[in-house]
């Protein structure tokens, strides 16, 4: 029992008990308690009343000392106000601080529920999308965003899908959206214009289509004089120089060409389904090629036949070519390259693998990019540009699939890929046999 | 009436059935926009195959007016809607019609883009045509967003606008006669051109009476015809 309490209960027990001895000795005890008790009622409750009018008013009045149990009350009354006051205001200022750097933020968040109705959003969502803050609150956020792709990546729910839609304000901008979750039973929405970015891919990828042509027609001139010269025009101790020129002039049109040709895959859109691809031709095209060549290691096709890929012909084809070239590359005479093309019952799969040297897994992630080596010592000598599999890459993500490279040192590498069921087809028994 | 007065039912399933109502309406206006911008993008660049592809997807506006049809139906027949809840349905079902005849003139605009691109093209690549387009798909989306909101302000906005529409139309049409005028030889062209003009004039027509809906659904009062030219002359 604490200090004060004891005494409110030693005063009262004490005013009682000296109310009921003075009336004891009136001979009425019990009017006596009666009277001490109603007296002890009215000093409480005028303190009681007291203590209101103080809390009300903010000053303290006599409570402001003291130890007795008003008092303690008082200043403990005080001191929690005052706590949960400085709290709120944290919390207002952490608040306003969140908020201040939401809307500092150049992306557009909106926070949505389960139905998608817009829960809150920032200030770049007001000027991206044009969401009106406050207003829009419990709209749904895909009535406002119409766009198709839009509400699939909001119906999907895959956390992982970016989808690119147009401004819905400014014609001519382009909009990055993605979805992640966030608290409970919310999704955080996030938007970025990529107009800036996509301006940029395609003046990159201008550029490097323009050089390539402004470096052909000179270069075009320069081998066109070095064809026409014959050995017999050359005075011997230029024969060697000669030669080289002669060779380093047609490995220069031949990264012209590949560049020419990536940054032509590289602006073309997504390829249609309009070819009818016969695969299994390609592949033994292209081995029948090869075999010609001296040194060749022996190259196997088990490919079916019946099974077409739809996409783009010629693009298909270089893909093959370029799988081969490199195989043969870098496989032994000894060797074997096997190039297969088969499918199951919702995929089909397109893979070259070689019993070559292999690539070291470090340098597995790199081989896309353009002019990468694995063994910069021998880049020029073999003859390959290194834009082969950049070439590869994009062709292969504008038939929705993309390269998957296995490779153990030593061992050889097999370069595949997967097509999903839309992007190829099974012909009837008949047909097949006529390809065949 | 506040969009959340359409969430105050004991049912959740009826709310949920009104909401997902309104965002298939939403979503066909938003195919619609997709298809006229694309119809306009035709016609500018000479993208014949562009507009062979407008003209093709039709079919796509087409069906969701018969599926969104269907189920304003439904929520008629099993939960007969009153006050509120029945301008809602019958505002919608005013509201795809005119979606579906802006699906039909965008189609028509994107077969007659397929056949401008055939012809001769002007030095200006039919900028008075681009100038109508992007006033009239700036003015459907006004018209679908004030619709998603139930925006009765952003209504009028967009109603008002039918009249630049209007006179930029009667420019075209007279700059045509005159072209037509000067050299017979291109008449062929320069009635596609305002047959095209006249498709776009008619959207903005179908986006004016979405507007109405809009004022209809949230006010409950008929502003089309009379009333409406002078709430617009109050207004201004």
């Amino acid at each position: 029992m604490s200090e004060p309490v004891r005494k409110l209960l030693l005063g009262l027990l004490l005013l009682i008990s000296a109310g009921t001895a003075v009336g004891w000795l009136y001979g009425q005890p019990l009017s006596g308690l009666l009277i001490a008790v109603v007296l002890a009622l009215a000093w409480q409750l005028r303190r009681l009343i007291a203590f209101d009018n103080a809390l009300r008013s903010g000053d303290p009045g006599d409570f402001r000392h003291g130890d007795g149990i008003w008092q303690q009350l008082y200043s403990r009354f005080s001191f929690e106000s005052r706590k949960s006051e400085r709290h709120k205001k944290r919390y207002r200022e952490l608040l306003r601080e969140i908020r201040k750097s939401t809307n500092a933020m150049p992306d557009a968040a909106v926070v949505i529920d389960s139905n998608n109705e817009i829960v809150m959003c920032n200030r770049a969502a007001k000027e991206l999308v044009g969401l009106r803050p406050k207003k829009d609150k419990g709209e749904r956020i895909e009535n406002i965003l119409r766009h198709r792709d839009f509400s699939k990546l909001l119906a999907d729910a895959d956390f992982d899908a970016v989808v690119d839609v147009p401004s819905p304000l400014r014609p001519g901008h382009w909009l990055n959206c993605r979805v992640v979750p966030y608290g409970a039973d919310q999704r955080l929405l996030l938007i970025r214009d990529i107009t800036e970015r996509l301006r940029l891919n395609k003046m990159r990828r201008d550029f490097v289509a323009n050089a390539s042509h402004e470096l052909r027609s000179p270069l075009t001139v320069i081998s066109g004089y070095l064809e026409g010269l014959t050995d017999d025009d050359i005075p011997p101790d230029l024969k060697a120089p000669f030669r080289q020129m002669q060779s380093q002039a047609r490995r220069m049109n031949q990264v012209i060409s590949e560049l020419l040709e990536l940054s032509r895959v590289e602006s073309a859109g997504r390829a249609g389904f309009d070819d009818s691809v016969d695969v299994a031709g390609l592949m033994h095209a292209a081995a029948r090629t090869c075999r010609e060549r001296a040194g060749a290691p022996s190259i196997r096709v088990d490919a079916d036949p019946s099974i077409r890929l739809l996409g783009n012909a010629t693009q298909i084809e270089s893909v093959i070519t370029n799988f081969v070239s490199n195989a043969m590359r870098y496989t032994p005479e000894t060797g074997e390259i096997v190039l297969s093309w088969s499918a199951k019952k919702s995929t089909a799969r397109l893979a070259v693998s070689d019993t070559g040297e292999g690539i070291p897994p470090k340098d597995i992630p790199r081989l896309t990019e353009r002019f990468f080596r694995v063994d910069r010592g021998r880049a020029r000598s073999d003859g390959g540009v290194g834009l082969g599999l950049a070439i590869v890459k994009h062709i292969l993500s504008r038939h929705d699939t993309e390269l998957r490279i296995d490779s153990k040192l030593g061992e050889g590498s097999t370069f595949s890929c997967t097509f999903g069921a839309e992007r190829f087809e099974r012909l009837g028994h008949a047909q097949s046999n006529e390809v065949a | 009436m506040e969009p959340s007065s359409l969430t105050g039912h004991i049912s959740r399933r009826y709310n949920k059935d009104l909401q997902e109502l309104r965002s298939s309406v939403s979503a066909m206006g938003g195919l619609v926009e997709a298809q006229l911008s694309r119809a306009i993008a035709a016609i500018v660049s000479g993208d014949s195959e562009l507009g062979l592809k407008v003209a093709n997807d039709d079919y796509k506006v087409n069906e969701m007016e018969v599926s969104i049809d269907e189920e304003c139906g439904r929520i008629l027949v099993t939960r007969a809607p009153a006050a509120g809840d029945l301008r809602l349905i019958v505002a919608i079902l005013k509201t795809i019609t005119d979606l579906e005849r802006i699906g039909d003139e965008a189609e028509k605009i994107g077969f007659l883009a397929s056949q401008l691109a055939a012809m001769d093209r002007p030095t200006d690549s039919y900028v008075e045509l681009r100038n109508l387009g992007d006033q009239v798909s700036q003015m459907l989306k006004a018209a679908i967003d004030a619709l998603a909101r139930l925006d009765v302000d952003a209504a009028f906005d967009v109603a008002k606008q039918d009249q630049r529409v209007d006179e930029e139309y009667d420019a075209i049409t007279r700059q045509c006669i005159t072209r037509m005028m000067e050299d017979p030889s291109s008449i062929k062209r320069f009635m596609n051109v305002t047959w095209a003009a006249r498709s776009l004039e008619r959207i903005g027509d179908h986006a004016k009476n979405i507007c109405e809906y809009v004022i209809y659904m949230v006010q409950g009062r008929d502003v089309r015809h009379t009333q409406m030219d002078q709430e617009l002359s109050q207004e201004e």
